[in-house]
């Protein structure tokens, strides 16, 4: 279990990471074009790339927000609870979201795949688009295990108390 | 069963979930997924949800959103909110109440370099209570101060709230941005007379500090400058046609980082954390906007929303008894949801009831903006309050709370103001569109 949440723990730093890289790529790459739009001389493919860039940036965040409890939920009915009525309970929310997010891993990898045969390339310099897409589905897929290590250690909790 | 009726059963059940603590994006996105297969097919619902996603994260226009955010989280790691504090300071100081007054002042002008305003809380509760505190000031004063001061942030362009408004109801986000910018103003000034009054009211809660002269006076508002050199670089671009929103952001998150790194002010730390925080506060938003289109998609098979604008627009009430209406559910619905989660959730329904009642959509942008200011200082939920309490330990939260409510006061009565003279909102905009 400690070995597993340890992989896991640095899959998501290496992940916030490239999704960090993305972000500050996105500033610069914006900033350029501006600056040579000025002269003349747009850079063509900035739209595109920073398009990607930010699918990239949010999807690799998706796994370290859900670690660090960056998401927004009411809390107020459940702080009123035992500490293991609370447990019980996000241990049932989170195979909830685990299945969920494991139903859109999969199909955003069908849409990746639809894409993919067809051909779907940007407007601009035609980059083509499925690569990220099963990008975004893999990061799902992370999304998934680490909402799964919440679980066991949820469940573990309601055990213990 | 008829689709509105599986629309309210939706509904019913989403907010039910919703109480189990379960992320509300999350929520959004199960239950919306759920009806709208229920009511379509189960195929319709599996393609919806994964291309839904994926367009919300691909949108040019959402690239806004990180930008903004990047920008404000560097403003805050470089120390800006404290030249702002010390100039409002060098100038209000020395009236009674004049240094909450001088942090509403220094909120306002944190505005215009961050878009959010738990943001703009925190860089106060760091910046501006402690100074506070020195002087004697009472805990409730100062920190209802800050955590409401903080809400100006995000009504002073750039603004979040206004972002995501102005992408799900389709209206120019430079209009918005224009038209918040006196309402910030106003808004600021009626904090300052509540600050007044409660500081003549109990003149021990806010002493009077010491008196600068002229000349440091002066000297003080060299530190607005790079601030306003940025704002004006953001806003003037935006307005004139250089550059889009999501440009807008890139140059003023790129202006911020260049202006602290010459300062030196920024560390290589401060910079990872703001990249991490950035990306953290992005993608919590990011989900709920896709939550909300995907639940969106739902309600509008299920044509509640249409159904409802149709049935407002049919019971002849005057229409600022409707505008009342809603600001109140708002005001009620805001104690319970986190504000941003809430807007998101209801635009699709209240958006068409409003604008069928031949409303100015601008307005209603900065509207929603005013009450989802009072959202994040009301209980139980204010996250300004809980961010002030996260960064001051030693202020019990009743009493942040309570330092509220003449804020809370001044933001209804302003509410009001703007609710019976719109003008006051779009004169501006309309004067410069």
């Amino acid at each position: 279990m400690e070995a597993f949440e340890k992989a896991l723990d640095s899959v998501i730093k290496l992940l916030r990471l490239v999704g960090a890289s993305a972000l500050v790529l996105m500033m610069l790459i914006t900033c350029a074009d501006v600056l040579f739009r000025g002269f003349d001389h747009p850079i063509i493919w900035a739209v595109d790339t920073v398009g990607f860039m930010a699918v990239l940036a949010l999807a690799c965040a998706m796994p370290y927000t859900q670690t660090e409890g960056g998401h927004v939920g009411v809390d107020l009915l459940v702080l009123k609870m035992s500490p293991r009525g609370q447990a019980i309970i996000d241990a049932i929310t989170g195979t909830v979201s685990m299945v969920l997010f494991g139903v859109v891993s999969w199909q955003m990898w069908r849409y990746a795949r639809e894409l993919a045969s067809k051909g779907e390339v940007s407007m601009t310099v035609q980059i083509p688009k499925a690569p990220f897409i099963y990008a975004v589905s893999v990061c799902f897929g992370i999304l998934c295990i680490a909402i799964l290590a919440g679980v066991i250690r949820n469940v573990g909790k309601a055990v213990e108390e | 069963m008829s689709p509105t009726y599986i629309g309210i059963l939706g509904i019913i059940l989403l907010v039910a979930v919703f109480f189990t603590r379960m992320p509300v994006a999350y929520v959004m996105t199960l239950v919306g997924f759920l009806g709208f297969s229920y009511i379509i097919s189960l195929k319709a619902g599996l393609n919806l949800m994964a291309r839904d996603i994926y367009d919300v994260y691909s949108s040019y226009g959402l690239t806004v959103i990180p930008m903004f955010v990047l920008m404000g989280q560097l403003a805050f790691n470089a120390g800006i909110g404290r030249k702002l504090y010390d100039c409002a300071y060098a100038f209000l100081g020395n009236i009674r109440g004049g240094l909450a007054m001088a942090t509403v002042a220094a909120c306002c002008a944190f505005g215009t370099v961050s878009g959010s305003s738990p943001g703009t809380a925190a860089t106060f509760a760091v910046v501006g209570l402690p100074e506070m505190k020195r002087y004697g000031y009472g805990n409730k004063l100062a920190s209802g101060a800050v955590a409401s001061g903080g809400g100006i942030g995000m009504l002073m362009p750039p603004s979040v709230v206004m972002i995501v408004y102005g992408i799900l109801t389709e209206q120019s986000i430079g209009k918005l941005f224009v038209a918040g910018i006196l309402p910030a103003i106003y808004i600021s000034v009626l904090f300052m007379v509540a600050i007044a009054v409660y500081a003549w009211y109990s003149p021990n809660e806010g002493p009077a500090g010491e008196k600068a002269t002229w000349r440091a006076r002066f000297r003080s508002l060299t530190k607005l400058a790079d601030t306003l050199v940025i704002f004006g670089i953001v806003m003037g671009g935006l307005f004139i046609g250089w550059f889009t929103p999501g440009e807008a952001g890139a140059v003023g998150a790129f202006g911020v980082l260049m202006t602290a790194l010459a300062a030196r002010t920024l560390t290589w730390q401060g910079f990872v954390k703001s990249c991490y925080e950035t990306l953290r506060t992005s993608c919590m938003i990011l989900l709920l906007v896709a939550g909300a289109v995907i639940f969106g998609h739902f309600l509008a098979v299920t044509r509640i929303p249409f159904e409802l604008a149709n049935w407002v627009a049919g019971l002849n009430l005057p229409h600022w008894a409707i505008i009342c209406m809603i600001i109140f559910v708002y005001l009620v619905g805001g104690c319970f949801i986190d504000a941003l989660a809430l807007i998101m959730l209801t635009i699709p329904v209240f958006y068409p009831v409003v604008s069928n009642l031949g409303y100015d959509p601008i307005w209603f942008g900065v509207i929603i903006v005013l009450v989802t200011q009072m959202g994040v200082i009301t209980p139980p939920v204010g996250i300004n309050v809980y961010v002030v309490s996260g960064i001051d330990k030693s202020i019990p939260l009743e009493d942040i709370f309570i330092g509220c409510l003449p804020f809370l006061f001044a933001l209804i009565l302003g509410t009001l103001l703007l609710v019976f003279f719109p003008e006051t909102v779009t004169w501006l905009p309309n004067k410069m569109y």
